[in-house]
């Protein structure tokens, strides 16, 4: 068992955890003259490296926005009222992966043959009768939302679902407010499903999701490009950086390409981003001021967009599941604080805590309230929400930022001359760079380079478990199976049927998908036979990976 | 080229989280082992690549519910593979201990790959040293 | 199936043993090779036939070859992955996964062996799918009845660099990921360098396919079921022999090869490096001596 060892310690290698090498200290000199450039405009104001808002948290505190789902939809619901009434400001639906990532219904047989596993990670949402019974008496229209759909393929069900339920609750969908995330990060890079539509299949239907909120919903946030989720499954700070932006311009392009919105308005729509905080604090925090400034720099260079309020990158920040600890797992409530923490010094608009369970199981209660708690300590008790910026001006982390900023850049450019960031998933490039990164941390790990307290070091092998992990509920497949089976046998068929035919048509066609998915959730058209129609129209994705 | 020993990696839920498994599977190639890589695969297909494979050891990647996993190991002893099993993933202490139960040795998030590429060694038979 | 591979895959003594009890000739089995660079989609589209072959009332057999490592002998074999028959009958499936263990080029000598072995218990079709590192392999054609080459479009010159190996032992040339740009340049490139091979050329036909969509895929199982129609009923024997003559040939080089590894490891190839080494004798006569002394078994009464 590795205990500290001052040998060991003094051999130390100091470099950040993108192995950006670090000195003993850092003084004016190493500020590069553009980057002070940036450092010149004041908080709020391009290139927005200080900071999104002049005020900082003191006119908007960061938002305390927990990914929350499991079981039936009513679980789910009440997990959701549970997190809201101990303070959160947001809440964020999680759809049962196993049905939702792969667009089945659970009567599929992958799903049957894994029955156990239906609403382990996410409650099951068949149709917009499930997504109602989620949101009952939650007030949507002024409680920010995220629809779920997080998955590309997934994202027009999960939407139209949301709004659909909005609609008959008369809301006016001008005016509400929240958020998809839609990310080929989390499914063509992170956690590749078994089945999902090709990559260019999904860029039509994400630009058709911004056209769409640009036309109905102009306060939604169509699209959240989720760079934590390359982050968790490997890239560094900059390569996290460098293929956000990738992303964008994908999107971007598609819309210069097909004209059919202002590049304002695209910019707007592309412009709320998800990052992810690890443990590196300085590194991680100096992530978000580049990538403000980056978001800028892209917007202006690339796109000629000269309207400062559209280039004002907004953050989400999820903190790194994957450095929550299994072994010891009450060492991980301090692991969030600080990762929290590192968000909240980099300018981060939302954030979600991992629960001190993320690496037993998805979050207990007792997780979930814990991470509430985090973030009302760090907003509340330290006094880090008085000054905006607190780092801005720290030899050290805006040599880092601008370091990160270059090398970000780097990893952009590299990824263009490779035919660009879809090609990239296509080809299994990313995937090969996240691989080299994760090998070479558990040969850190392995060698004693790089210590994690409980894990490497400090073990205790006879500790009894202080935690258990959350159990879930136990009837969430029969319960989706019999509401499946209820739904064909109430529903309209006719109309569903054409509705159905409607989404075939469109998808074949190059109009927009979007209000045939809506009139399919209105018409009580399942999720499955949506897959159907993808897997029909779109094909499967030929995915580069094989573990 | 007689030493030659065969694992078979697979998941057994739809939750596709690749890291794991693949820093554990290139772990296992670089260890000397012939690593038969089958994806997300229902208990049918898990049994049937072990037969086909013919390995010498199973790989359980749980990124869901144990039950799924006891399920494979017994259809695994029912089709007659008495191949040794152990198993990573999200396995809560709790789940753990149902598998352990079973004769399935657990490596949970965290376990260090020579560990893991050590216990490979010892449950094919090999000596402990490369 | 699976533990008798293994037998074979191991050792040549276990291989002669099932050989012994099998017709080799295997005269109502197919082979089919599916070669082509790493990267052109070979495991997706020989999944696609899988399942349509299988959906056709078929019964088949895969083999899958990915190198080992040179250093480790470890290997990484995930082709599997791409090939899942989903839900078909497990009775009419059989897929297994080799590695090259330090055998040059991409086909095995197991993997021959194996598809042999697989053609002699009964399997009527057995897909070979070779490594496919980089060069197009040739001896999957001397295996194989019917070799189908990979491309995608956009490798015009892969093609050209390619040509010599490739053009003579596709009898089908697929461009897979169809829906990509380069298409018609592939193609166009493709049929002048087969209008290219002389007038007495067997005939081969270009199959264009999306695997990942299933697109072409009936297209190209077509083609493979009219390739075997011609070779079962055009010249049945001829074929058998030609099987026939690269298996002997295949077990001789495996055997010799056996043999010629036992000697040189033995006190005679040790004696005749140190007499090179003290310069008291040339390779060439060394050589003589050495396949002489191949064949004479040690007690010098009958050969093992």
């Amino acid at each position: 068992m590795r205990q500290f060892d001052q040998q060991r310690w003094l051999r130390k290698k100091w470099e950040t955890l993108s192995e950006i090498p670090l000195r003993a200290h850092y003084g004016p000199e190493d500020i590069p003259a553009e980057h002070l450039a940036r450092l010149a405009s004041p908080p709020g104001q391009a290139p927005f490296l200080r900071g999104a808002y002049p005020e900082g948290f003191r006119s908007k505190p960061w938002r305390i926005f927990q990914l929350s789902g499991f079981g039936k939809p009513e679980d789910e619901n009440e997990r959701i009222k549970f997190l809201l009434a101990h303070g959160e400001t947001g809440f964020l639906m999680e759809h049962d992966r196993n049905t939702a990532d792969h667009l089945f219904n659970v009567d599929h047989p992958e799903v049957q043959a894994r029955s156990a596993d239906v609403g382990l990670t996410g409650a099951v949402m068949q149709s917009v009768r499930d997504i109602a019974i989620c949101l009952d008496g939650i007030p949507i229209e002024s409680t920010y939302g995220h629809a779920g759909g997080a998955v590309v393929q997934h994202a027009p069900f999960a939407l139209a679902g949301y709004w659909t339920v909005a609609k008959r609750r008369g809301l006016d969908l001008t005016r509400l407010a929240g958020t998809g995330q839609s990310d080929y990060f989390l499914t063509y890079l992170g956690c590749v499903t078994k089945q999902q539509v090709p990559t260019r299949a999904g860029l039509r239907l994400n630009v058709d999701i911004m056209e769409f909120c640009n036309r109905h919903l102009p306060k939604w946030v169509p699209i959240s490009i989720a760079g934590y989720n390359g982050a968790d499954t490997g890239l560094n700070a900059y390569q996290e950086l460098g293929s956000v932006f990738a992303n964008a311009v994908e999107y971007l392009d598609e819309v210069q390409r097909r004209g059919s919105m202002e590049m304002e308005a695209a910019a707007k729509a592309v412009g709320g981003m998800n990052f992810r905080c690890c443990m590196d604090i300085f590194e991680e925090a100096s992530k978000l001021r580049a990538a403000r400034a980056m978001w800028h720099q892209l917007l202006t260079q690339r796109y000629g967009i000269r309207n400062e309020k559209v280039m004002n990158l907004r953050i989400h920040v999820v903190t790194a599941g994957s450095s929550m600890a299994y072994q010891q797992p009450l060492n991980n409530i301090a692991r969030g604080t600080l990762m929290g923490l590192a968000a909240v010094l980099g300018g981060a608009q939302s954030l979600g805590v991992s629960g001190y369970d993320e690496a037993l199981s998805v979050p207990s209660e007792h997780a979930h309230q814990m991470s509430v708690r985090i973030q009302q300590i760090l907003q509340n008790e330290t006094n880090v929400c008085g000054v905006v910026d607190p780092l801005g001006g720290s030899y050290y982390v805006e040599a880092l930022t601008a370091d990160l900023i270059g090398k970000g850049w780097e990893f952009f450019e590299e990824i263009q001359q490779r035919g660009g960031f879809l090609e990239c998933l296509d080809n299994g490039w990313l995937h090969a760079k996240a691989h080299q990164n994760q090998n070479a941390d558990m040969d850190a790990q392995a060698s004693g380079e790089r210590t994690i307290v409980g894990v490497t070091d400090f073990v205790e092998d006879d500790a009894p478990f202080e935690v258990d992990g959350f159990m879930g509920v136990d009837d969430s497949y029969q319960v989706a199976i019999e509401r499946l089976e209820e739904l064909r046998r109430t529903r309209d068929a006719q109309a569903a049927g054409i509705a159905l035919k409607q989404v075939h048509a469109a998808c074949k066609g190059s109009d927009n998908v979007m209000p045939a998915m809506m009139a399919a959730l209105e018409a009580d058209v399942s999720l499955g036979e949506i897959g159907d129609v993808f897997r029909e129209v779109f094909g499967d994705w030929d995915t580069p990976i094989t573990a | 080229m007689n030493e030659q020993r065969r694992i078979l990696l697979a998941k057994t839920g739809l939750d596709g989280h690749w890291r794991g498994p693949s820093v554990v599977a290139k772990a296992l190639r670089d260890g000397g082992f012939e690593v038969i890589m089958i994806g997300m695969t229902t208990v049918d297909e898990i049994v049937q690549a072990a037969l086909d494979e013919d390995v010498d050891l199973v790989g359980l990647s749980i990124g869901g519910h144990v039950e799924v996993a006891e399920r494979a190991v017994l259809a695994l002893r029912e089709a007659g593979i008495e191949r040794p099993v152990f198993a990573g993933g999200v396995v809560p202490p709790w789940a753990r201990k149902r598998l352990e139960a079973q004769g399935v040795e657990v490596y949970p998030p965290g376990s260090q790959l020579p560990d893991i590429v050590a216990a490979a060694r010892r449950l094919t038979g090999l000596s402990a040293a490369q | 199936m699976g533990r008798l591979l293994t037998l074979v895959e191991r050792s040549d003594e276990a291989t002669a043993e099932v050989q012994r009890h099998v017709d080799v000739g295997a005269p109502g089995a197919c082979i089919l090779g599916i070669t082509g660079a790493p990267g052109a989609g070979k495991s997706t589209l020989v999944g696609a036939l899988l399942r349509h072959a299988l959906g056709a009332g078929h019964r088949v057999a895969v083999l899958a070859v990915d190198p080992s490592s040179p250093f480790t002998r470890g290997a990484l074999l995930g082709d599997r992955v791409r090939m899942s028959p989903g839900g078909l009958p497990a009775a009419d499936v059989f897929i297994r996964s080799l590695a090259t263990r330090g055998q040059e080029g991409g086909l095995s000598h197991a993997a021959q062996t194996c598809a042999a072995v697989l053609a002699a218990c009964g399997w009527p079709w057995i897909i070979v799918e070779t490594v496919g590192a980089g060069q197009v392999e040739v001896d999957i054609a001397a295996t194989a009845d019917i070799t189908v080459v990979v491309l995608n479009p956009g490798w015009g010159d892969e093609i050209q660099a390619h040509k010599a190996g490739m053009m003579e032992i596709g009898d089908i040339f697929v461009i897979n990921k169809a829906d990509r740009p380069g298409l018609m340049d592939t193609r166009r490139h493709l049929e002048l360098l087969l209008s290219s091979r002389g007038a007495d050329a067997p005939d081969v036909s270009i199959v264009e396919t999306v695997a990942t969509g299933g697109q072409g895929i009936e297209a190209l199982w077509r083609e493979v079921m009219a390739c075997k129609a011609v070779l079962f009923t055009r010249a049945p024997s001829l074929r058998r022999r030609r099987r026939l003559e690269h298996l002997l040939g295949d077990a001789l080089d495996a055997h010799v090869a056996a043999r010629m590894q036992r000697l040189l490891s033995s006190e005679a190839g040790a004696g005749a490096v140190a007499r090179l080494d003290q310069g008291s004798a040339h390779l060439p006569e060394l050589v003589d001596e050495l396949v002489a002394a191949m064949f004479q078994p040690p007690d010098g009464t009958k050969p093992d």
